[in-house]
């Protein structure tokens, strides 16, 4: 329980230092201004979503393998911590693009294939409550995650190839826009608050599913007696 | 090989079932029909910008029509529990869904065949000489379609909601197909047709993960 | 400064959705450990009344 406040401390106390970095230690980019300081809440958030899915993937396979329940505990907690980071990509997208181009949404290729990594996890959420059964509900998740994660490159993938024969106004800069050096540290470590922020969201979310197991455990020995 | 003579004997299964009624691929038919006549209301159909909507909105039927049709993939088999049946005849389950994705490409393939020429006529499009490239399109995006589709119909047969749940499930899984099959489709209905070979390498990268990810986990989706 | 307001939304937006999902969690929590000492108050009636 202790460590679990230690690591909510820290990572309150690491996102208060990167947002301060990036306001006030990186340099100001030189064409967008201040705008470009969302930048790296934008793609430290998305690339934490990326690790929570990640994680949720191994999760998964290591439900269908042991059929442990704790990794069902794991996924579930994976790809809800997932989509609230991917939520937050979508919202400080649209929201650097409209002072940027003008409009909210570009269907970018970023972040066209981010809605569709939204959409897919969505899903598996929307399953999970669908299935009563906790060992069928486990098993049949693990392996829509399982296909949901393998989908991801491929999405990307040929999303991308569509916008490169449809060329539009790219969010936050091409792939090929490198980071001035000034901005790497702060970049990175806003990535690894991020990733602090991500494991305590991901704990937490577990340790409220423990619960609810144990209590569904005493619930049936109540009724049992 | 057990493994394909079971499918074989399986997917022969299917297609006797299906041609015995053929009310899947009649309703299917149909129903594409439908979703392309009430798309070209929302635009004029026959000028040079359809060819730049049509391919898209033919692959948004097709998919909107796999996502109904794959629905009693498995959902037929739960009226008499054949799938235990069907379980213990083979030694590999991952030939039940060879033989059931085969039978499922086989229709939507089908399907798409018969709506080529009507589509061809609604929205002034020709394929002259292009036929070979579309076929293999059609092939490769039916498949992804299937083997997607199946995996997904084994899982929504067994939660509520199934009939919602399914397209909701498949329809996000299948966006590389949709887009890289309505981009080949379109290069090959320019006015100065070519083949986009990347679009098809995107297609058999799907089918082929997507297959191998059916072989390594297909047993799990029809555990009791 | 021009933008600043963007920056700003994004930034509390996004916090506002951590938070928040910390919130439902925390409450979430609550109300299972509310439920675990109802269940142990009828747990010790029951054996008591036994």
């Amino acid at each position: 329980m202790a460590k679990r406040v230690l690591l909510g401390a820290a990572a309150v106390l690491l996102a208060i230092a990167a947002a301060y970095a990036a306001f006030f230690v990186a340099p100001e980019e030189r064409t967008m201004g201040v705008l470009q300081r969302i930048f790296y809440f934008h793609v430290s958030c998305a690339w934490a979503g990326l690790t929570a899915f990640s994680v949720g993937f191994l999760g998964n396979l290591l439900y269908v393998w042991k059929r442990g329940e704790k990794y069902d505990w794991l996924g579930v907690s994976c790809a809800e911590v997932g989509v609230v980071f991917t939520t937050v990509v979508l919202i400080s997208g649209p929201i650097w693009a409209k002072p940027a181009w003008g409009i909210y949404w570009t269907w970018d290729a970023r972040l066209t294939s981010t809605f569709i990594l939204w959409l897919l996890y969505i899903s598996y959420l929307l399953l999970r409550t669908l299935i009563e059964e906790p060992d069928r509900r486990a098993l049949l998740s693990a392996l829509f995650g399982i296909f949901a994660f393998i989908d991801v490159p491929i999405v990307f993938g040929a999303i991308r190839w569509w916008r490169t024969q449809h060329p539009a106004p790219v969010i936050m800069g091409g792939p090929n826009s490198g980071l001035a050096p000034g901005m790497r540290g702060t970049f990175f470590f806003a990535v690894f608050a991020m990733h602090i922020l991500m494991w305590f969201l991901i704990v937490e979310r577990y340790s409220l599913e423990k619960m609810r197991n144990d209590v569904e455990l005493l619930r049936q020995e109540a009724e049992a007696t | 090989m057990g493994l394909l003579s079971n499918a074989a004997a399986l997917l022969g299964k299917e297609v006797r079932t299906e041609f015995r009624s053929r009310e899947l691929l009649s309703t299917t038919i149909v129903f594409v029909l439908i979703v392309v006549v009430l798309f070209s209301f929302t635009f004029d159909p026959t000028t040079n910008e359809s060819h730049r909507f049509g391919p898209g909105l033919l692959w948004l039927a097709f998919l909107f029509a796999a996502s109904l049709m794959l629905q009693p993939c498995f959902l037929r088999e739960q009226a008499n529990d054949t799938l235990s049946a069907l379980r213990l005849a083979v030694s590999d389950p991952f030939a039940i869904f060879l033989a059931k994705i085969a039978a499922n490409t086989l229709f939507l393939f089908m399907t798409e065949l018969l709506m080529l020429p009507v589509f061809a006529a609604f929205f002034n499009v020709s394929f002259r000489g292009q036929l070979p490239g579309i076929l293999l399109t059609f092939f490769l995006g039916s498949l992804g379609i299937s083997v997607a589709g199946t995996a997904l119909a084994a899982i929504s047969a067994q939660a509520r909601m199934r009939e919602l749940l399914l397209p909701l499930l498949l329809l996000p899984l299948l966006a590389p197909i949709l887009v890289a099959s309505t981009e080949v489709t379109v290069s090959l209905m320019a006015p100065e047709p070519f083949m986009q070979w990347k679009g098809i390498g995107f297609l058999a990268v799907f089918d082929v993960v997507f297959l191998t990810a059916l072989w390594l986990f297909g047993e799990y989706l029809l555990e009791e | 400064m021009k933008n600043l307001d963007s920056v700003f939304w994004a930034y509390m937006l996004g916090w506002a959705i951590f938070f928040g999902f910390y919130l439902s969690i925390a409450k979430r929590s609550n109300d299972l450990r509310a439920e675990v000492e109802r269940l142990k108050k009828s747990a010790l009636g029951n054996s008591r009344g036994k």
